[in-house]
Parts: C-alpha cells; structure tokens; sequence
C-alpha cells in the first residue's frame, strides 16, 4: 500500500463529506447533545456534593450524641452516603438504578436506597443520555450514515472503475475510505474526551487513577469507532447498491445496540435466577432465628454460650465476669448474623455475576457490549463497583456494632443489663474516636479483573474488522 | 496499443465474449456496436482488468493486462455517465484524480486541461452535482489528459448528450486520436460511430460479427448491416 495514495483517498472522502450540507446538521445534533450530556453530568456532581454534605451531616449528628450507652450508639447508627465516582458524569452506567445512601445499625444489614430511579418520573425508563451513550449507541448510527455509500455508491455509478483505472488498488481504496471515515469519526469524538478532560481539570480530579482510567476509556471508544468504521466499509464494498449497504449496517446497529444486549440480559435472568428482596431478606431471618437470638435470655443456644463463658471465668453468675456480658452476647450475635447475611449476600452476588458472565461471553458476539461493560467499568458505574460500595457499607457497619460491644463489654459494668440510667454510659469522646465512613473506590486493576472478556472482545473485533477489509480488498468486485 | 487476442469470457455457463480478436492502433477510433449484452462492456472490463478473461488474453502497449499488471498506466476510462464526486467542483475532481494516477498538476494546469477538454473556465470551480452530462464527460476527458494515457476506452459516452454536446465530444475525440490516443469506444449511436470512428464492428451474442473501416460506408448502409446483423 502507498502511503501517499492512502492519505489521498482519506483526503478526498474527508473533502466530498464536507462539502455536503448533511455532515454539519449531523454535526450540529452532536454538539446540542454532547452539552445536553456534560450539562447532565454536571447535575450529576451536584448530586455528590449533595451526598458528600448529608454524609458530614451524618458524622456531625454522630459526634453529637452526649454521654451514652454504646448499645443505644449501635442503634442510633449512621449513614453511608455512595459517593460517585469522578468519571461518573461521562457514563451514568447503572448509577441511577443503585441506591446511594445506607443506614448502617447494629444486627441490621439495611438495603441501599434512594436510587435516582425511585425518585423519577416514567420518563428515566426511556434512557439517560451520557456521553458514553452517544459514543456506543448514536455515534455508529452517524458512522454508518457517513460511510455506507462510500464504495457502494461508486460501483453503482461507475467512479470505482475510473479510481481503479488511475491506477488505485482495491486494499488502497477500502484502507483509505476506512481513515478518511475514521477521521470524521474522531472529529465526533474527541470532542467528548476533551469535555470529560476539562471537567475533571475543572473538579480538581487530577489523580493518577482518573487519568489513567480516561486514557484507558479514549482508547477504547477509539478503537470501537475505528472498529465500526472497518465494518462500515466492508459492508460497503460487499454491498451490491449503497441502499442495500444501508439496510445491512441497520440490521447491524439493532442487533447490536438493541436486540443482542435485551437478550442477554433476558437470557441472564432466565437462566440464573435470582430471589426477590422479599425472599433474600426471609431467609437470612430464618437462619438468624434458627441459629438463636441474643436478645431472647431463654435461648439455648446463647443459654449454652452463656454455661461455657462461665466455666472458662470459673464464676456463678454473669455478673462476676471481668467484662459486661450483654456486650459479649451481642457481639456473638452480631458475628453470627453478619456470617449468615454475608453468605446469603455472596450467593446472591455469585448469581448476579453469572448473569454478567452471560452478557459478558455475548460480548464476544457483540463489540457493543464489551465497550458498554468497560465503559461503566472504567466511569466507575459498573455493578463491581457498587457492590464494592455495599461490601464497604457493611464491613463499616460490623465495624460500629462490635466497636461498641467492646466499648459496652469495656466500660459497662458487669452487673449491669440494661441500658438505662447514667451510670450505663460512656464518654462521648468514644464516639468522635471512632473513624467516619468513607468510600473509596476500587482501583482500576481491580476493576478491570472482570473485564478481561470485555478486552479481549474488542482486540478480537479489531482483528475480526481488519480481516473483513483484508478478504474484501481481495474479492470485492468492481462492478 | 490495444489488442484482444483470441478472448473469451464465460458467466456462470453463459459465453459473454467468444474469441475476439482485435487492435486498436495509435491515432485509430474503434467504434464497438451491439444491442445490450452483446458483450461491449465485457470487453471493456477485460482492458480494464476488471475481470479475468476465460481464455486468450487483452493486451495494452503489447502488455497482458493480468493481476499484478501496470497496463492501467496507460489507459483512461470514461464510462456512460462521469458521476465522480458531486460535491467536489471540476477542479477538485481532476485534482484528485491525476494525483491517483501519480500527477500533480498545478492549479493553472489543471484548468489548462479542462479547457482542452472543452469545459469553459467559468464551470472549473462549480460542483459536479451542478454539471449537465456533457460537461461530466468533458472532466473525464480531462482526467484521460491528465495521465497522458495512450488508451481510452468509453463505454456509450454520448448516451442521452443532446447533438450539440455529441458533436462537441465528437470533435475532441478526433482530436485526441490525431494527438495518437488509442480510442475504444462502445456505443448505441450508429450514426455518431460512423462520424467519429475510423473502424467499426457489430457485436452479437459475444461475438465480433462484423468489422470493417469507416471510409467506406455511410451511416444508413451501417444502420442497415448493423439491424441485418443483429
């Protein structure tokens, strides 16, 4: 291939789209869209500093408890408020369906709520427009629109012959349309990575990891444009009539943008079926009950705990032990369910990745899925990272209940059961002493550890589109 | 030089050009006639390389045209109607064209060649999609020019031109055979070929039927060999 032929035939297919009045009314629709998305994302930050303030509102109403019992402390409890991640705005991923604040308690694991969903109209349901929806729904939409006549139309009217008998090669030809329309496509894009880059300059997200993470997602939309402009061409060369070409590349766009991923998320359901909330929460409170519960003073399991801690002090009676007994019970009881819950969660969450695995595996199918999965991934709003925000909220909040089990176990007299009256309290300075929550999310080599698939898919795309364009640069026909 | 020795070229069973045997010197006008299918466009994408011949071989310059073959140097091709790039002006066009060819002319040159195409200066920077058939094919003439090609096939060149247009085409024709320009040219117009050729032939059913000089026939005789012929 002549490097000079290849920059010509890129030159002109960029020359004969712009001199036509469609390419700047496309271009014009991006651009209202690509501020609609940033100003959407904009609205996504308030919602952090929004969560960051109630998160701080939270630690101040926490701090502001006076001298108490620390059971009461465990159950006056907290909140954890998810806060998003920097690159959130550029792909909202399952952001607005996952809860964002917890209210963490002592023998209670609380659910997530307050997902942006919960609080919308029907309207949400129609879809969010991200930036990151635009690049891998809309964008192949526009790049298929540019470039299906491309050498479909110039068999049709007879131009091909004539750039064939000036002497072009058919791989010169395909090669160059594919960097001609490559090159409208980046004209398109980067204008989305330029808003992102400024936004997080603007933030003050200036991190290693968030750097690295926009790098990692430039590249690969970039790849997946490039990927779709080398299937636009190929269907264009194979096309016997650019009306033919155009009616393919359709096909293409809904089974990958709209057929292929209902499936596999119907196929994932189907097939690794998952509890209600209603059920996940009844059986984690029928092996609670099963297994004893520390509050009931007749129960034999804890009766049994009770016999044995006696034995080993060599004391009578609860109150003759070195420590307060209804902390030690408590923080039995508190180990035990949080096992019970937490085995039950990782199952539930063992499901939900094998429907991800699914849809995942399609995505070796489907270019379109593997770049929807790392995007979310790399914005930090996949499935990984919230239930990374779940695993935290909860180790955060066995951390409070057995802290102040210590803290009553410590500090609360032996004789003492009940909570009340003011010599059953500890010193308020306990509470300050004991760490805020905070969110930190995961990195991107371990968000990544699930997407290896989803990488994989896109360089095997590349290879799949590269060798299309190679077997029609060889068999495509002139007329 | 274009020769055609001994081609044939087979569809799928069906024989659409049968030993044809032919040249077409420097300075000469072959006009090829024939109802649709005869095989004039097969031929043409034969010299072309377009297509692999079933057996014998189409030469340019004493050349096999062959995959891996540099015949396409010396030709040009102008096909029914010059669509090139609507959007794209005259200039541009040929710009674009000569520099696929491996020219780069100036812009005076450029505009030089399309006045010597017949295409008035004024229509140099106004986009093709604006241009009459005509003026299409004058920038396709100017192309040919542009690659100093030796060769020129044309594939019903005049279809749908109005007589004026026609006869313009006509006289650059000849200008570019007496300039020593090979010219192929395949066509419905019995009356244009006698103009403008210096050998005709009839084509029926893939085979070349019918060949002979312009000199001597005029164009009623040749509407009456060519409707006896076919």
């Amino acid at each position: 291939m002549r490097k000079d032929i290849l920059l010509l035939i890129a030159g002109q297919f960029w020359k004969n789209v712009f001199k036509s009045k469609a390419i700047y009314l496309l271009m014009g629709i991006v651009v209202i869209l690509l501020i609609y998305a940033a100003f959407s994302g904009m609205s996504y930050h308030d919602q952090n500093h929004f969560r960051e303030d109630h998160q701080k509102m939270a630690r101040e109403s926490w701090e502001a408890n006076p001298d108490k019992h620390p059971h009461r402390m465990a159950h006056f409890g907290t909140f954890a408020f998810r806060l998003k991640h920097p690159l959130s705005f550029f792909d909202f991923g399952i952001e607005s369906f996952t809860g964002n604040a917890v209210f963490l308690e002592a023998h209670k694991q609380n659910m997530v709520n307050f997902s942006e969903a919960s609080f919308s109209t029907s309207l949400l349901r129609f879809g969010e427009l991200s930036m990151a929806m635009i690049l891998s729904t809309i964008l192949p939409l526009i790049i298929f629109f540019i470039g299906y006549r491309a050498i479909a139309a110039e068999r049709e009217n007879g131009t091909l012959k004539v750039l064939l008998t000036q002497g072009a090669k058919w791989n010169e030809i395909l090669v160059g349309k594919s960097i001609g329309l490559w090159g409208i496509a980046l004209l398109f894009t980067l204008p989305f990575f330029i808003t992102t880059f400024i936004m997080l300059l603007i933030e003050g997200h200036t991190g290693t990891d968030e750097w690295m993470r926009l790098g990692l997602i430039t590249t690969v939309y970039l790849t997946y444009t490039f990927i779709i402009c080398l299937i636009t061409i190929s269907v264009s060369a194979a096309s016997h009539s650019s009306k033919n070409a155009l009616v393919i590349l359709l096909g293409l766009w809904l089974l990958m943008i709209i057929l292929l991923p209902r499936t596999s998320q119907a196929l994932g359901a189907y097939f690794y079926e998952t509890p209600t909330k209603l059920e996940f929460r009844a059986a984690i409170e029928e092996e609670v009950i099963q297994y004893g519960d520390s509050h009931d003073p007749n129960d034999p399991h804890f009766n049994h705990l009770r016999d044995s801690v006696l034995k080993v002090h060599n004391v009578n009676s609860v109150t003759e032990l070195p420590f307060n007994y209804s902390g030690f019970v408590m923080s039995q009881g508190e180990k035990i369910s949080t096992e019970i819950y937490n085995r039950h969660f990782n199952d539930l969450l063992d499901q939900y990745r094998r429907q991800n695995m699914l849809s995942r595996t399609l995505a070796l199918i489907n270019p379109y899925l593997a770049i929807k999965n790392l995007s979310m991934t790399l914005s930090g709003t996949d499935f990984e990272t919230y239930v990374d925000f779940q695993k935290q909220a909860e180790d955060y909040r066995y951390n409070l209940a057995q802290t102040m089990n210590d803290l009553q176990m410590k500090y609360i007299s032996a004789g003492v059961n009940s909570s009340e009256g003011k010599l059953n309290v500890v010193d308020r300075s306990e509470w300050k002493s004991f760490p805020d929550f905070k969110f930190n999310p995961i990195t991107i080599g371990a968000a990544l550890r699930y997407e290896f698939i989803s990488i994989f898919s896109v360089i095997l795309w590349l290879g799949i589109s590269v060798l299309f364009l190679r077997y029609f640069s060889k068999n495509a026909k002139a007329i | 030089m274009l020769e055609a020795k001994n081609l044939s070229k087979t569809f799928e069973g069906t024989n659409a050009l049968v030993n044809l045997n032919l040249s077409v010197a420097s300075g000469e006008i072959f006009c090829l006639l024939g109802q649709n299918g005869a095989g004039k466009t097969t031929t043409i994408n034969l010299f072309l390389g377009l297509i692999k011949p079933t057996s014998g071989a189409a030469l340019i310059n004493g050349e096999e045209v062959k995959p891996g073959s540099n015949t396409n140097q010396w030709i040009a091709y102008i096909p029914e109607v010059v669509q090139l790039y609507g959007n794209l002006n005259g200039l541009e066009n040929l710009d674009f064209f000569s520099r696929l060819a491996g020219y780069k002319h100036s812009k005076a040159e450029l505009s030089e060649l399309l006045i010597k195409a017949g295409l008035q200066e004024a229509d140099h920077t106004k986009k093709l999609s604006s241009y009459s058939k005509g003026m299409r094919q004058k920038v396709g003439i100017a192309i040919a020019l542009s690659k100093k090609a030796e060769v020129i096939l044309m594939d019903e060149p005049t279809s749908g031109l109005d007589p004026m247009s026609t006869d313009e085409f006509t006289s650059i024709c000849k200008e570019l055979a007496a300039a020593g320009k090979s010219i192929f040219m395949a066509t419905h117009d019995i009356f244009n070929a006698v103009n403008v050729g210096t050998r005709i032939g009839i084509m029926k059913e893939g085979k070349l039927v019918h060949s002979s000089d312009t000199d001597n026939i005029s164009a009623n005789e040749l509407q009456q060999l060519y409707l006896k012929t076919i």
